[in-house]
């Protein structure tokens, strides 16, 4: 008998999907993570625009991660370009960053995935019991947002970071607000990991993951690097950025409308969880307290530990914001101009860690600095094998085969993930099953 | 009173207008406790997707027989409906360049399945339905989106400026990129809301909360002209947001 498990509009998740599965006397046929986002075809309408315009453009794939295309594009855009910023300006893109992680790993937690653990519809139901967990959330997305905005210039869609620099620097007098805003944040993290800590376990799902993500040996960090790591099975393989297309090899696969991303012909995982079982140096000492303090060992065979490491990399990201921050006032902020452009021919790649894993922005430009070609690989693009392959482990690990129970564990997989899926329209567009 | 029951919609676009609204931190729980909040898929899992509306706020571009008819049945639910964010208003970047042979880049950017998408040109929302609220911007203003709230609370019609970028840059002072510095800046023919952000920042206009309606578009053109800025940068740049940005000159 064949039977079918559908969630038709995925809920507390950035855009429009939705999740089917087939089942035949019980086995799984058919798994589908689907994706109702329309084209915008935004790689191919920017072509013969400006260098100066792309970055504005393009950050307008998505909101949540909009700091990370800005400034994927940015790097992208320099590297095609020759284009070498200071010191200076890979810090503040660095904090930058910080604060977008911040402010996503903080909205994702707490608006949209902490309701699962403890069974509300949302967060406004969650704070009519749990209000002073809901506020606690609302502080740390807001940190995230005034790190956005003081080195951005606004939370949602950033203006201030441009070729060769930024278009205003800081003020010490916002440096010193955001210093209090961290150390307030600081706190905020210990009620966090112990609000993290008393969750429920969500134990329904195990299987063997391959993880990718950008090498950053040094601080943890989302901006710096060109070199991608996949590890599996305690093997790591190193992958230059320029060849991120060894990655996205799409293929076809029955079963499923999508053309999945795979390495050596098998669907891994990016995001937190991946980028903290890859990078295993360089957390602060605080968010390394915090794995065991949440239980996360590595490496993980369960994909709702990636909340767990979400919870890692919140601490980190207001602890090492802080130190950047104290940094910035003891050496002062040089008021350097932006690194001048020459227009010219070429071709660069951009690799960055968004909130929700890696991301790929390359572009070919021509002798005037027109852009010719634009290629964007998102992480819900590179995640969407993998997070079907664990949608097939969750039914097959079930021993009860009811359908709404099945649909809950589904929908909490999702959003472990935490699918962005105006991102990932940009390399799949299923169709509603007819 | 009863509080007004309220949806809150994304079609094609970004979720970034939805975004600034969970980002009103200090004022989330106080808007919660105001509105009777019955649909927003973005932010919760119990929804009543067929209750009456008393107010829609509708994000995004129609970019396919989905959003289209989705839009169609959030209007026909809901007593006002307001577009939120320059998608909704405009097109958006959806809509940056409307002659691109769209059926051509499904194809070069999906491959051969690109022919078999749900995909249609991209229309704001007021191409498709009626809409009584337009609040541009990409993404919204904060403040602007809590005192239209509050001014429908109350009764009354919000007000949204009808002057351009340039006025709010005066205000502040800064040093005009476009007289000065010879930069493409849009903002004269841009409308205000956002207190002339980037350009506070040293950083030209791009036009990303549409077109102002009282513009003397002839003349702002004239003035690129005189600094030598060729007319098609400045055509392709208005245009960004907005595809009939300029139309008028």
């Amino acid at each position: 008998m064949s039977t079918r498990i559908q969630v038709e509009h995925l809920a507390r998740v950035e855009g429009h999907g939705g999740i089917t599965v087939e089942l035949d006397d019980g086995a799984v046929a058919a798994v589908r993570f689907d994706i109702f986002e329309g084209a915008r075809l935004l790689e191919g309408l920017v072509r013969g625009r400006s260098y100066e315009d792309i970055s504005q453009i393009l950050s307008r794939i998505c909101s949540i991660c909009s700091v990370a295309h800005s400034l994927t594009s940015l790097k992208a855009t320099e590297n095609a370009l020759g284009v070498k910023v200071t010191p200076q300006t890979e810090l503040l893109r660095d904090l930058l960053y910080r604060g977008e992680s911040i402010q996503s790993h903080a909205l994702h937690l707490f608006c949209l995935a902490v309701p699962d653990y403890l069974d509300y519809p949302s967060v406004t139901a969650l704070a009519a019991d749990h209000l002073d967990a809901v506020k606690l959330g609302l502080r740390m997305k807001k940190l995230g947002n005034s790190i956005q905005e003081t080195l951005g210039g606004r939370a949602v869609h950033p203006v201030n970071a441009i070729v060769g620099g930024f278009g205003k620097l800081p003020s010490v007098d916002s440096l010193v607000a955001l210093r209090e805003a961290l150390i307030q944040g600081v706190a905020d993290c210990e009620t966090t990991i112990k609000l993290l800590a008393s969750l429920p376990a969500a134990d329904f799902c195990h299987t063997d993951t391959v993880f990718a993500a950008l090498s950053s040996p040094q601080n943890h960090g989302y901006y710096a690097g060109d070199e991608i790591i996949v590890s599996s099975n305690g093997q790591r393989q190193s992958v230059p950025a320029a060849a991120y297309r060894s990655l996205s090899n799409e293929k076809a696969v029955p079963g499923s409308h999508a053309k999945h991303s795979s390495f050596n012909g098998k669907p891994f995982m990016v995001g937190s969880l991946a980028r903290l079982s890859t990078n295993t140096q360089g957390l602060t000492e605080r968010a390394r307290a915090a794995m065991g303090e949440l239980g996360l060992r590595l490496p993980s065979d369960n994909p709702m530990d990636n909340n767990k490491a979400q919870g890692v990399e919140l601490v980190h990201d207001v602890h090492s914001g802080l130190a950047m921050v104290d940094r910035l006032l003891r050496d002062g902020i040089k008021e350097e101009g932006c690194v001048a452009v020459c227009p010219k021919a070429g071709t660069g790649t951009g690799v960055t860690e968004a909130p929700r894993g890696l991301l790929v922005h390359s572009y070919t430009y021509d002798d005037e600095g027109r852009i010719t070609a634009a290629d964007v690989i998102t992480p819900t693009a590179f995640n969407a094998a993998s997070i079907e392959n664990h949608f097939r482990s969750t039914i097959e690990q079930s021993a009860s085969k009811d359908a709404p129970a099945l649909r809950k564990k589904l929908e909490m997989v999702a959003r472990a993930y935490d699918p962005c899926i105006s991102c990932s329209v940009h390399l799949l567009q299923r169709h509603h099953a007819a | 009173m009863s509080k007004p029951t309220v949806g809150l919609f994304g079609l094609t676009g970004c979720a970034g207008d939805q975004l600034v609204i969970l980002n009103c931190e200090d004022q989330l729980l106080d808007l919660v406790s105001a509105l009777d909040i019955r649909d927003f898929l973005m932010a919760s899992s119990a929804n009543d997707v067929s209750c009456e509306l008393d107010l829609a706020l509708v994000e995004g571009a129609v970019l396919s027989k989905r959003d289209e008819e989705k839009l169609k049945r959030i209007r026909a639910r809901s007593k006002a409906l307001m577009a939120i964010g320059t998608c909704a208003v405009w097109g958006g970047v959806a809509a940056l360049n409307p002659e691109a042979d769209r059926a051509k880049l499904l194809e070069e950017i999906y491959g051969h399945q690109g022919a078999q998408y749900d995909s249609l040109p991209p229309r704001s929302l007021r191409e498709v339905v009626k809409v009584d609220l337009n609040l541009t911007g990409c993404p919204i203003e904060k403040e602007q989106f809590l005192s239209a709230v509050s001014s429908l609370l109350n009764g009354d019609p919000p007000i949204f400026p009808e002057y351009a970028v340039c006025a709010e840059c005066r205000m502040r002072e800064n040093n005009c990129l476009l007289i000065e510095k010879s930069q493409v800046c849009c903002g004269p023919l841009t409308v205000a809301g956002c207190d002339a952000r980037c350009p506070g920042l040293g950083i030209p206009c791009v036009g990303c909360r549409g077109p102002v309606d009282e513009a003397n578009v002839s003349s702002v053109l004239a003035m690129f002209g005189e600094k030598g800025i060729p007319r098609e940068r400045i055509a392709a740049k208005l245009r960004t947001f907005a595809p009939t940005s300029g139309d008028h000159s």
